[in-house]
């Protein structure tokens, strides 16, 4: 009983405090980094950015058909070779903020909260209902691509595509991006 | 003021400080992978710290939270919640004002986008994490109830 005592100080000072939170956060860090010890070694290499973008992706495709059947994906390569014949218009749904710092070169940027406020007439913008149009944001991560996708099928838009990668998958595969505030196209 | 200076009201702090903290580690040591793409999310890392500290702060949570519902530790383990507490505000901050509509990854299972409802509760919670730093000592604890110190 009297070792057990000694755990609660009658007074702890900011400094013992202070010790016992370094001693904390280190057996913190022996725990997490041994009982994890694949996933750390993962980290030092690029496979745990790939495996999150996996499962991001996954986890996206699933919302995406819960939300709607009439949704469909497009993989990188599928979306460069319409991107090059110019046969798609490409959407993107991110926040003005995130387009001005790059976007897929000749996309149009259009906030999904913009057009759900009906702040764009989207009609006015896409006046072809037989346009093919990929839609897309800052991949697995985030939802407004499929949002977006969501909001044209339900306008009659008939040929949507979401783009999974979005623009990180894009650029990182070096395709054509804008970059505004860099001032120049690259490649 | 003097509700502060409560012995029940500090216990009743101490113990929802400790179990939401607890909680909120256990969901992400689960799943660890899922933390791991919340932190990615942000940004604000390298790809090679990610999994350092995507492991490791689920433990610090864990083991906050345990001290704080024990009562040992508290003060340190208040600490540590505490400097969490101020990193998680600062990245909500920042991934704000990037215009980031990412998932904040505080609780594991809960959707919940990075927001001003997020750096609010988190500033709730830091300044209840502070008051616990703050105690000037700290009773109504299973250990103290064990070695009959218990009396206010």
């Amino acid at each position: 009983m009297k070792k057990l005592s000694t755990l609660i100080p009658k007074k702890t000072t900011f400094g013992s405090a202070f010790k016992q939170c370094l001693l904390l956060v280190s057996l913190a860090c022996l725990l997490g980094w041994t009982l994890n010890y694949s996933l750390l070694m993962k980290s030092f290499g690029s496979e745990l950015r790939i495996e999150i973008q996996k499962k991001q992706l996954a986890d996206l495709k699933a919302k995406a058909e819960q939300v709607s059947p009439d949704i469909r994906f497009i993989d990188l390569v599928s979306a460069k070779k319409l991107f090059d014949e110019r046969q798609a218009i490409f959407l993107d749904a991110r926040s003005p903020k995130e387009n001005a710092e790059g976007s897929i070169s000749g996309s149009i940027g259009i906030s999904l909260m913009s057009v759900v406020k009906r702040e764009v007439d989207i009609k006015k913008v896409i006046p072809d209902r037989g346009a093919v149009i990929v839609t897309y944001c800052s991949g697995g991560e985030c939802d407004v691509g499929v949002e977006m996708a969501k909001e044209l099928v339900n306008r009659g838009y008939a040929s949507v595509f979401v783009l999974g990668e979005g623009y990180p998958g894009w650029s990182d595969a070096g395709y054509p991006v804008f970059k505004p505030k860099g001032g120049a196209a690259s490649r | 003021m003097k509700l502060l200076h409560n012995d029940y009201f500090q216990l009743a702090l101490r113990l929802i400080m400790g179990g939401l903290f607890l909680y909120a580690g256990i969901g992400k040591i689960t799943i660890p992978l899922d933390f791991a793409a919340s932190v990615y999310n942000y940004k604000l890392l390298p790809d090679e710290l990610i999994g350092p500290i995507a492991t490791a702060i689920p433990w610090i949570e864990v083991l906050s939270g345990f001290c704080l519902l024990m009562g040992l530790y508290t003060k340190g383990g208040a600490l540590a919640i505490s400097g969490l507490l101020a990193m998680f505000i600062a990245i909500l901050i920042i991934s704000l004002a990037r215009g980031l509509d990412v998932e904040c990854g505080c609780f594991s299972g809960v959707e919940r986008k990075v927001g001003f409802l997020a750096i609010l509760e988190d500033l709730v919670m830091l300044a209840s994490a502070l008051f616990i730093v703050s105690f000037d000592r700290v009773k109504l604890t299973p250990c103290a109830f064990l070695i009959g110190m218990n009396k206010p």
